[in-house]
């Protein structure tokens, strides 16, 4: 066998030349795009770490999660520099019991973001369960119920067309119809639901999807044992299916707590004196304005000059609040991992 | 057989009621997608009456006849602005050639001003050259405003007392007192003052003649071209002047203001001009050149990433860069939008404007760039907003190209880059162009990025200079909405203008997705 | 009438028909599925539906409990189905009621992914019935006419999904009776399981048709031979014949007929 040639030995050539060259484009493209992400991960990560964590005892910048946003004050007492927060600046002026001290002020610059916090996690809330309610509804329908007429198509190429419109037309729409025409002014009830009919075509995609992998027999077989529709839905696909559903509607929740655009004019304040619980009627906490962590990076992004002081606080507030974001995906790729393990049949 | 019926329907009321029940709840994507349209609309659609009574104020106060002149004045200062660049030009060659010739022609700075100062001189008398006549304009410019605010006001009175009646306070309505504005008497003392333009402009043209006839010696040669462009220029614009007069002799104060106009001046309007002292323009077109180039950018950037990431992770890669790079490439989609706008403007601005002043790319047209936030900034960033959406788009496409169609590519002895190039990306070509288009919705709807990153000046960038137009700092049609709305009062023009932009951006945003839908679909057909 | 005539007459008159087939033409959209089909099934008989795929035996077999209503484009052409003199089409007829009555089996076992127990019970439970005493009571009946008690008695709250191929269409039959209906429609129940199994759910048809009037399609010549009182024999979507099954099998009236049970075609 030694004597006879291999026909099938490896020849370079330009062809093969052209191959690897063009593999390799291909492959720094690629390499491109991942490193363009990580510059955004790890310039934020590596920046914002800095405000949320201490290098002391309990390692986390706790005022920076407890307090209100604020004015930062930077002024030279006895021939220190000092920074202080607005009411500590007030404080140590009462203490010290001098009328004025020059200071050099930057605003949001100091205190916590409590407060967006708290608004963000409302917003989210009350908008996924106005987007569950709803979009769990019409998937029933539409993957249960429903024949194949004209008004189907209809309401399918709707939900397609209305995951195309631009989140700012949800906020121009929110405001005329919720803050305008209803009255609600700037709250977390038009908020809510301006969020929740930006994000419904996402919750009735996936819900249907959810929905129709739960197998046919499962139908059949408790139709056949004399069941009615609502019956076999209820005890024999929905609670197969609610898994999925709620899987894949995490990534509904990455949305809504990620647009700015939409609670613009609908929901969002730069500043606010009380904490949402902080309200004197019960009905009054739908009707107030909130604060909210995407807003506030907004602002402090684009209405503030950027410099030593301001900067803690920007990149404090966007490393929280991609932490966040990247936080709730993560649980929906490990979530949809699990379940499909689990969920075989 | 004893009971005739033994399969009763008692329960299917129930059952009709829940059927019910969620068909109702399937109807409000509909039900939505109509609110949108229907309440868009009605904030909106009152701004073309609006806008007309808008521009038939201009033509009755005679702001538009004033203007003919004060669009003289401007065509001669920007003559003004190209000698002061000329002078600029030729400061700099002087020193230039200062250090390249090593002091052997001996110009110091204060040389350099003795050599300019024929220059000049010509400079200085050919800017004041228009002096009496601007200040004719400028007197009738304070005029007509005035003429424009009294008809403002009472088109104010006009409304409230509307209001008034409909709220049925007959009284109150009467009272408001709503003046009757004779605009030919108002307008007269300045008509009958075209003579007195006339004498203004005469002398204002043979000022210019005489100067032109006396060009002033260059101080650096190789510039005599500009120098004889901006002759050239200027020739030309004291040839428009009988236009010019004759424009305003014929130009009729009551001649009607068609209605398409107020269409037209909004879809093909050149300027958005709000809260001017002398006329507001709601011309949508900058703002769409500025959404279009951005989107432009972007996707020139996104479109090749996207693709060769889905070729690579479906073809090339190896199983564990595979479950790496897709989840990794699905966090990218999850990064909020305004954190990527806040990295723009924290980080990638000024960076890309110190890689523009690098020496080695100097030859690259426009660099180094002057603003920090512009278009390219923006691009760049919604490119990686982008890549995402193309991404698993392109990689499904890809992947759904039957296994036989590869397999005998390979059987027949293609290598690999063969079968991608020959067999893999032409099927699934229509997928890609979808995933495009939906890329391309994306980055148009987009707002935080732009109005964080694009710099938000409202000018249609000027195309002329080439390439360099991508890093000019644009508005769009997503940031003016956000950055205006909460800024104006409810009912205002500029806020209806506002919707009807919005409006524009929902039809705009709903035909690129009709079109993917389309592609999909035929694509589907083709390929089942 | 016509049809039925031609055939050599059963030589026991069906005594107490169980389901009376009128004429019935059957449609799927523009395409007829069932032609003109008259016949009637025995009350306490094991009645075989024979012929090759596609010629309407399981489309027939889905209009006794009114499955085909879940197909959207399927309709009643002419004709009627009468299950114990009532016409199950009518307008007054609730098909969830009529499924209470007529059970079903399907080829491919399709157990919830419940426990046991609560597979069995699924019926009961939709009817509202809690009381813990009477479900259990029904589960261990159910399970011991399936003759899946003793496989099963010990683990009844393990998920159904555990059980094997065999074991899961007697827990499908075991569901399906427990709801105590008085007609049991099986799709070919033994097409997707080993010899084994196949002769254990063979044994139990023939058990419970002591209990219920059973309608069975099959493709397995053997099977109709060794469990079924009746056959029927249908092509293209016509009754070709029906008979005794021994009658069938050994000197069938039509051509056709013996031509598919030596296995000439289909």
């Amino acid at each position: 066998m030694q004597t006879q040639a291999n026909l099938f030995q490896h020849r370079p050539s330009a062809q093969w030349l052209l191959e690897t060259a063009v593999a390799g484009i291909i492959r720094s493209a690629t390499y491109l795009v991942l490193i363009a992400a990580a510059c955004i991960f790890l310039t934020i990560g590596i920046k914002g770490a800095q405000t949320v964590f201490t290098s002391h005892w309990p390692f986390v910048n706790v005022p920076f999660f407890t307090e209100k946003p604020s004015t930062l004050y930077v002024f030279e007492w006895q021939g220190q520099k000092r920074e202080m927060s607005d009411d500590a600046f007030r404080a140590f002026k009462a203490a010290q019991k001098v009328e004025e001290i020059p200071a050099e002020t930057y605003a949001h610059s100091a205190g916590g973001i409590l407060p967006c916090i708290v608004g963000t996690v409302l917003l989210v809330l009350g908008s996924m369960t106005i987007a569950l309610f709803l979009g769990i509804s019409s998937a029933i329908y539409l993957s249960e119920y429903s024949r194949d007429w004209w008004l189907l198509r209809l309401i399918r190429l709707a939900i397609m067309n209305l995951a195309g419109v631009p989140s700012i037309v949800f906020g121009l729409f929110g405001f005329a119809l919720f803050v305008g025409y209803f009255k609600w002014n700037v709250s977390l009830l038009a908020g809510w639901f301006t969020l929740a009919f930006m994000v419904l075509p996402v919750v009735i995609t996936s819900a249907e999807e959810a929905l129709k992998a739960v197998p046919q027999g499962f139908r059949e077989g408790s139709l056949a044992l004399g069941a009615t529709k609502w019956q076999t839905i209820r005890t024999n696909v929905l609670p197969y299916a609610i898994p999925g559903i709620l899987t894949s509607s995490i990534l509904g929740i990455a949305r809504v707590a990620g647009e700015t655009a939409p609670i613009l004019f609908t929901a969002a304040y730069v500043v606010l004196d009380k904490y949402p619980w902080q309200v004197a009627k019960w009905t009054d906490f739908f009707f107030q304005p909130v604060q909210a962590l995407p807003y506030h990076i907004y602002v402090v992004s684009s209405k503030i000059p950027q410099n030593e002081y301001t900067e803690r606080m920007q990149y404090g507030t966007a490393f929280v609040f991609l932490a966040l974001v990247l936080l709730i995906s993560l649980g929906s790729v490990l979530l949809r991992l699990r379940l499909r393990e689990k969920l075989k049949w | 057989m004893k009971n005739p019926n033994r399969f009763d329907r008692k329960r299917l009321r129930i059952d009709h009621f829940i059927q019910w029940f969620f068909g109702s709840n399937a109807l409000l994507a509909i039900i939505v997608l109509a609110l949108i349209t229907l309440f868009l609309f009605r904030e909106g659609a009152e701004f073309f009456p609006q806008n007309l009574q808008n521009l038939r104020n201009y033509r009755l106060a005679g702001l538009e006849y004033v203007g003919i002149m004060r669009d003289q004045i401007e065509a001669h200062t920007s003559l003004n602005r190209s000698l002061q660049d000329l002078r600029l030009r030729q400061s700099n060659a002087l020193l230039k050639r200062q250090s390249n010739a090593l002091l052997k022609l001996g110009k110091t700075p204060e040389q350099i001003s003795t050599a300019l100062v024929p220059f000049d001189a010509f400079a200085a008398s050919f800017d004041s050259s228009v002096e009496e006549l601007r200040g004719l304009v400028s007197e009738w410019t304070d005029a007509v405003s005035e003429i424009k605010d009294k008809a403002k006001l009472r088109e104010d009175a006009l409304q409230q007392r509307q209001f008034l009646l409909k709220e049925g306070k007959r009284a109150e309505a009467d009272a408001v007192r709503v003046t009757q504005i004779d605009f030919a008497a108002e307008l007269a003392p300045i008509r009958s003052g075209f003579p007195l333009y006339r004498k203004a402009s005469v002398a204002f043209r043979g000022k210019i003649e005489t100067l032109l006839l006396q060009p002033p010696p260059l101080a650096a040669r190789e510039l005599q071209p500009r120098f004889e462009q901006f002759q050239k220029a200027a020739r030309a614009y004291l040839a428009s002047f009988p236009a010019t007069e004759r424009q305003l002799a014929k130009w009729e104060q009551f001649a009607p203001v068609p209605w398409h106009r107020a269409v037209t001046s909004f879809l093909f309007g050149k300027e958005w001009i709000t809260n001017s002292f002398w006329q507001d323009w709601y011309g949508v077109l900058p703002l769409l050149t500025g959404s279009v180039l951005v989107a432009a950018i972007a996707l020139a950037i996104a479109v090749p990433l996207g693709v060769c990431a889905a070729i690579y992770v479906s073809e090339l890669a190896t199983p564990l860069e595979q479950q790496l790079i897709k989840p990794y490439i699905e966090f990218i989609s999850a990064i909020p939008s305004v954190v990527i706008g806040f990295f723009g403007v924290a980080v990638l601005g000024e960076r890309l404007r110190e890689l523009t002043q690098w020496q080695a790319l100097s030859w690259i047209s426009g660099f180094p760039i002057s603003e920090r936030l512009n278009a390219f900034t923006a691009g760049c960033l919604l490119a990686l907003m982008a890549v995402p959406t193309i991404f698993s788009l392109a990689e499904d496409a890809i992947n759904s190209v039957p296994r036989a169609f590869k397999e005998a590519s390979y059987a027949l002895g293609a290598t690999r880059l063969q079968t991608m190039f020959r067999i893999l990306i032409p099927a699934s070509l229509s997928g890609i162009v979808s995933a495009v288009l939906l890329g391309f919705g994306r980055v148009i709807g987009e707002t935080m990025v732009v109005l964080l990153c694009a710099g938000n000046r409202i000018a249609i960038p000027d195309f002329t200079q080439g390439l360099s137009a991508v890093f000019q700092p644009v508005h769009t049609m997503t940031g003016i909405v956000a950055q205006e709305l909460g800024e104006v009062p409810n009912g205002t023009i500029h806020y209806r203008a506002l919707f009807m932009v919005g409006l524009l951006l929902f039809f705009l945003a709903l035909g690129i997705n009709w079109l993917a839908q389309g592609i999909v679909r035929r694509y589907k057909i083709s390929a089942g | 009438m016509d049809e039925i005539p031609k055939t050599a007459a059963p030589p026991e008159p069906v005594a107490h028909a169980a389901i009376e087939v009128d004429h019935l033409d059957f449609f799927y959209g523009d395409h007829q599925a069932l032609y003109d089909i008259h016949l009637q099934i025995p009350a306490h008989k094991v009645t075989a539906f024979i012929g090759p795929s596609g010629c309407g035996k399981s489309t027939l077999l889905r209009c006794f409990n009114r499955m085909n209503d879940l197909v959207p484009v399927a309709r009643i052409g002419h004709g009627q189905v009468r299950i114990h003199g009532t016409d199950i089409y009518g307008p007054k007829v609730d098909p969830i009621e009529l499924r209470k009555r007529v059970g079903m089996v399907f080829q491919k076992s399709n157990p919830f992914p419940k426990s046991i127990y609560e597979n069995v019970i699924y019926g009961l439970r939709i009817q509202g019935r809690t009381n813990r005493n009477e479900l259990d009571e029904v589960v261990e009946r159910s399970l011991r006419q399936a003759a899946l008690w003793d496989e099963v008695k010990d683990r009844l709250h393990e998920s159904g999904l555990g059980l094997s191929g065999g074991q899961q269409q007697r827990l499908c039959i075991a569901r399906a009776i427990a709801v105590e209906p008085e007609i049991i429609l099986m799709d070919e129940p033994c097409s997707a399981l080993d010899p084994i199994a196949t002769s254990k759910v063979e044994e139990l048809i023939f058990d419970l048709k002591k209990l219920y009037t059973i309608v069975i399609v099959t493709h397995n010549m053997q099977q109709a031979g060794r469990c079924s009182d009746v056959t029927a024999f249908f092509y293209l979507g016509k009754l070709i014949e029906m008979d005794r099954t021994e009658k069938i099998f050994t000197n069938p009236g039509e051509k056709q007929t013996e031509d598919y049970i030596t296995g000439r075609f289909g």
